[in-house]
């Protein structure tokens, strides 16, 4: 079976400063990892030690400095900028800390939006949007602003439009860090629903029982896998 | 993506942020009015101009001994001979005569008049005479040298103070004290529009043949002054190219003066067109501050909207999909701006044409207002790429790590 996530070796580099003043920061330091397709795989570790950065790169919002990764089974390398969001578009959805869900829209147009950038008819994104709006339980809350709903709620906003994506891989980071326990619960269980049936999430968190809902534990310390890289 | 969607999302994301697109379009409305009232203000001041010339000398072509030449005026007369050489042209000739009389203001007093010798039924032959009351002298009356007058509105109120001049008889002398005596048999229309002024002398139109038999300089077969009214359909230029023919092919060049009124409205024309290009540079000026306004208020824009970017990023947007969306946002706010500069001259024009009585058609051309809304959008379009390339360029962690 083709891993999802296949990495070889990646490094991120980061520089700040300039001339003999230059910074380095190692996020990652060598990363081999697979996923593979259906499985929930939660990304631990201390802070700072590149959960979102490996995170990042997963979904091509980064590039790795050295070492490879192929994104099911195609390289990512050398890929143009409209290439990697074309295929952020189609395979990755995202699900943030803080939402990040626009202010001014509803919910609906809020969910409609990653199909923008796939040439939808308006009316075929808005029919989509209601489906992945139902399939999260908002179905009574599409004309609601992101300030009319409660964390929890906008949570679950913000997973419909991963889901009408339709991606291959839901990547969240730190999805519950907003919620209080109650909520939390209840998004956590959206994402063991989304796993039995079939979907791929990797997911960033910091509490142990958190983790312990995903099917594998993958621990980052220093930029280097320590656990479950699995390869 | 197609394009019509990045209108739709320009103008929902202008209409989220209602006040500050009013502010920042305010500077583009400002100016594509000053332009649009600039432009249009100037062809209707124009047409204005060119239409009161009209009235008072409508399209006429005027021929008179040159001055400036150094000649005496009797060397270079025109004769009955030049006379018929016109008449084969597409006008009206009007041979006429200058002289001056005067007349007893009161027992004692002698004011000055102007004489002026013309055919019979002048307002046959230049409709720019009207009759306001009586008859015009008839051609066999001129040709017979009769004692008759038409007097100008101005002439009529001069020699007959508070009285109905038609039928009076108008007592002038020459300045060598020849006595004149005329019937007034007809009175003209005083002369309207911004010319009016020029046209209100006191005139007493009576036949050539008259002054040729009674004035003391008058030469028999000649004339001070020829106007050719155009037929309708002639052609200007040509027929005063025509003129000028005749009289270089019979006396040599520069001995007699030929103007046209098509050539005083190419002059007026020059005139308007320099102030307009002159005033519009001036309000060009305040697009150019408009265009820097909205410029700020995108770069702001951009900056507020750090994350939107970033999550737009995020979900799939390329960073030209994210530059097309600003620049169109851009054009959009400038053009509708446009839009609104446009209905503000429009309304200006509109009280203007109501009000003031020189202005007497209101004119906006479909050009001026393409022309002001092409312009709008491309300030739209130069100032907002800036402001779109540092959203496109903006980096989607940094920008959803952006607080
Ligand atoms: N743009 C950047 N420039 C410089 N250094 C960076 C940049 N982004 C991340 N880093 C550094 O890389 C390291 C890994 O950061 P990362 O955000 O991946 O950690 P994390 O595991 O997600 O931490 P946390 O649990 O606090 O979110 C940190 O030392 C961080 O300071
Ligand atoms: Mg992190």
């Amino acid at each position: 079976m083709t891993p999802v996530v296949q990495m070889r070796g990646v490094t991120k580099v980061y520089r700040s400063g300039s001339g003999s003043r230059t910074v380095e920061v190692r996020a990652l330091a060598g990363v081999d990892l697979s996923i593979y397709p259906g499985e929930y795989v939660a990304l631990m570790g201390p802070s700072g030690s590149g959960k979102s950065t490996l995170m990042h790169i997963i979904g091509l919002l980064d590039t790795p400095t050295e070492g490879e990764y192929w994104l099911g089974g195609e390289p990512v390398r050398g890929l143009s900028e409209a290439q990697l969001a074309r295929i952020r578009n189609q395979r990755v959805g995202f699900v943030f800390q803080a939402f990040f869900l626009l202010p001014r829209l509803t919910a609906l147009h809020n969910v409609a939006l990653p199909l923008v950038y796939r040439g939808l008819p308006l009316a075929e994104r808005l029919k989509r949007a209601k489906a992945a709006l139902e399939a999260v339980g908002l179905g009574d809350r599409l004309d609601h602003l992101p300030s009319e709903l409660s964390g929890g709620q906008k949570q679950r906003v913000a997973i419909a439009r991963a889901l009408v994506q339709e991606p291959d891989l839901l990547l969240a980071d730190e999805p519950t860090g907003n919620l209080d326990s109650r909520s939390s619960d209840e998004i956590l269980g959206l994402f063991d629903a989304l796993h039995r049936q079939g979907k791929t999430i990797v997911m960033v968190t910091h509490e142990p029982d958190v983790g312990a809902r995903a099917q594998r534990i993958v621990r980052l310390r220093d930029g280097r896998v320590a656990d479950g890289g699995m390869v | 993506m197609n394009p019509l969607e990045n209108f739709r999302m320009a103008f929902e994301s202008l209409w989220g942020n209602k006040l500050r697109s009013f502010l920042a379009l305010l500077g583009i409305v400002i100016g594509v009015f000053a332009v649009t009232a600039m432009i249009s203000l100037g062809q209707m001041a124009t047409a204005g101009i060119t239409q009161d010339l009209e009235a008072i000398a409508g399209r006429s072509i005027f021929v008179q001994p040159n001055f400036n030449e150094g000649q005496d005026f009797s060397t270079a007369p025109i004769r009955e001979e030049d006379i018929l050489a016109l008449q084969t042209l597409p006008a009206s000739v009007i041979p006429q005569l200058f002289t001056s009389a005067q007349y007893e203001a009161r027992p004692g007093t002698r004011r000055s008049i102007q004489l002026q010798g013309t055919p019979g039924d002048l307002p046959r032959l230049d409709p720019t005479n009207k009759l306001a009351r009586g008859r015009y002298f008839s051609q066999a009356e001129a040709r017979g040298g009769l004692a008759v007058a038409v007097l100008s509105d101005r002439a009529a109120r001069d020699l007959f103070p508070g009285r109905e001049a038609v039928g009076q008889v108008a007592r002038l002398f020459y300045p060598n004290g020849a006595r004149l005596e005329l019937t007034v048999v007809g009175v003209l229309q005083p002369p309207g529009g911004l010319f009016g002024g020029l046209g209100a002398a006191a005139t007493v139109y009576v036949p050539n043949e008259l002054i040729w038999n009674t004035s003391p300089t008058a030469r028999k077969g000649q004339y001070d002054f020829v106007v050719l009214s155009l037929k309708k359909g002639a052609d200007a230029r040509q027929v005063t190219r025509q003129v000028q023919r005749i009289f270089e092919g019979r006396y040599g060049k520069g001995k007699y003066q030929i103007a046209s009124t098509e050539s005083f409205q190419d002059t007026l024309r020059s005139i308007t067109l320099i102030l307009q290009a002159l005033l519009g540079a001036i309000a060009g000026l305040s697009l150019l501050v408009g265009g820097i306004g909205i410029m700020n208020i995108m770069l702001v824009s951009v900056t507020e909207r750090t994350r939107e970017i970033g999550l737009r990023k995020a979900l799939g947007a390329t960073s030209s999909q994210i530059r097309q969306q600003f620049l169109i946002e851009a054009v959009v706010l400038t053009l509708v701006g446009g839009l609104l500069g446009v209905v503000l001259a429009a309304g200006l024009l509109l009280l203007i044409t109501a009000t003031v009585p020189f202005f007497k058609v209101f004119i906006l051309n479909p050009a001026t207002v393409l022309l002001a809304l092409a312009v709008s959008a491309l300030v739209g379009l130069f100032f907002g790429v800036w402001p779109a390339a540092r959203a496109a360029a903006l980096d989607p962690i940094e920008a959803l790590r952006y607080e």
